[in-house]
């Protein structure tokens, strides 16, 4: 089904010595500057994925499948996702532009069990990060770079934090290198597309 | 002031950063002055002047510079800023891993920190000298007693300490001229809100304390830091 096929390519890890080559470097490349428009085109395209991973908490959290401090911990991480659609939204309609509409999504049976929500969740929060980091050298505005930064720290926070409640290694699990690693916008695209109904 | 203050929590207000010179020590402090002004005060090496009023004029030793290699001297003038943090943290892990108060899924967690912290140190190094810049010298650090010892302490610390890293890059992101320098700077501070985020759930404390990082400035980091640094 294509929610495997999601989860084996976005498990595809670069090597952190890789990144760290690019940055030692100086040819870091963020994003082919072709691949957004403008700041709106970036910021719907970071709407589009924070919309997705909204919907995604509000039904993973109200199945009800976990419990104590994960539960919590989830749920937080809902109501930051929340934000996040609420605060792209705005910032879009300041800039004179119009918010794309929320996406009819399905999950599967991503809620069949607390490892299924957990591992999707870890999946969908390093696809963020990896998505914003990849989006960021498209951004022109300086305001819209620091709001996408601090979005951005926040996905981290998340990866990281429902890695180490699955239990899985420090390195390569809770934290994936001594740097992140950028995604470009077709390939963040296409590990959610199995996602996305339209 | 509050009890967020890392003056406040940082090794009990003690001095820890001790930098070899003067001229050192300036520099570290003068990179507040410099934000956002271009000015190459900090970047001149020995050639640093000795006057303390923030840095927005040009210190008598830079040789006057075009705007794109002002912009570049900024760059590297943050790059050094965030070296400096990050010589501090891998020094902190660095004696925190030596001893014997971890151990367990606690030190799986850390043993990787640590190792980060020294990545970001390597590459920032090589990163400001491959720009033309001269990476900061690492200073010297004093630890209060128990830092090392205490468990509870050294996590405490060291939660700050990230939280306090995080805040420092989210508060140049704007400043960054180069777009290579903050593709870098923004794939490190990725990492050090995932070393929050840890540290915070170790030690009882909030993950995930805002849907969007907090930044602080230059000034704002160097008043958290000042306290431990040694002149």
């Amino acid at each position: 089904m294509n929610r495997r096929n999601f989860l084996k390519t976005s498990a595809a890890v670069i090597p952190s010595t890789v990144a760290l080559q690019m940055l030692g470097g100086g040819h870091w490349v963020l994003a082919q500057t072709a691949d957004f428009k403008d700041d709106i085109d970036v910021l719907n395209y970071a709407l589009t994925l924070e919309f997705l991973e909204s919907e995604f908490y509000r039904q993973g959290n109200s199945a009800n499948i976990l419990r104590g401090q994960e539960a919590e911990y989830l749920r937080q991480i809902g109501a930051d996702e929340d934000a996040h659609v609420q605060a792209l939204s705005q910032t879009i309609m300041q800039l004179g532009g119009t918010p794309v509409a929320k996406p009819t999504v399905e999950f599967g049976d991503a809620f069949s069990s607390r490892q299924k929500f957990l591992t999707t969740s870890h999946t969908f929060e390093n696809l963020g990060v990896s998505a914003y980091l990849g989006a960021a050298g498209s951004i022109k505005s300086k305001d819209v770079l620091q709001a996408a930064a601090g979005i951005f720290g926040v996905e981290a926070r998340h990866a990281a934090v429902v890695g180490s409640i699955l239990g899985l290694p420090a390195e390569g699990g809770v934290y994936m290198g001594p740097t992140e690693t950028p995604k470009p916008r077709a390939e963040v695209l296409a590990a959610a597309k199995p996602f996305i109904k339209s | 002031m509050n009890d967020k203050d890392p003056s406040r929590t940082l090794f009990d207000g003690q001095g820890v950063i001790k930098f070899h010179s003067e001229v050192d020590r300036r520099r570290f402090l003068k990179y507040a002055g410099m934000v956002g002004v271009g000015s190459t005060l900090a970047l001149t090496g020995v050639a640093c002047g000795t006057d303390d009023n923030g840095g927005t004029a040009a210190s008598p030793g830079a040789t006057a510079s075009p705007t794109g290699a002002a912009a570049k001297d900024a760059d590297v003038g943050i790059l050094n800023y965030a070296l400096t943090l990050e010589l501090l943290e891998a020094e902190f892990y660095r004696q925190g891993l030596a001893g014997n108060i971890l151990s367990g899924r606690e030190r799986e967690l850390i043993q990787p920190i640590g190792q980060h912290e020294q990545a970001h140190v390597d590459a920032l190094t090589k990163t400001i000298g491959d720009v033309g810049g001269t990476p900061a010298e690492k200073p010297e650090f004093q630890f209060p007693p128990g830092t090392f010892t205490d468990k509870a302490m050294f996590l405490k610390t060291a939660s700050t300490l990230e939280e306090l890293g995080v805040t420092a890059y989210h508060g140049q992101v704007t400043k960054i001229e180069s777009p290579e320098i903050l593709g870098a700077a923004a794939s490190i501070a990725g990492v050090e809100s995932r070393h929050a985020a840890i540290l915070a759930a170790l030690t009882g404390g909030k993950p995930f304390p805002a849907p969007v990082e907090a930044s602080k400035d230059m000034q704002e980091v160097l008043d958290a830091a000042k306290p431990f640094i040694k002149s």
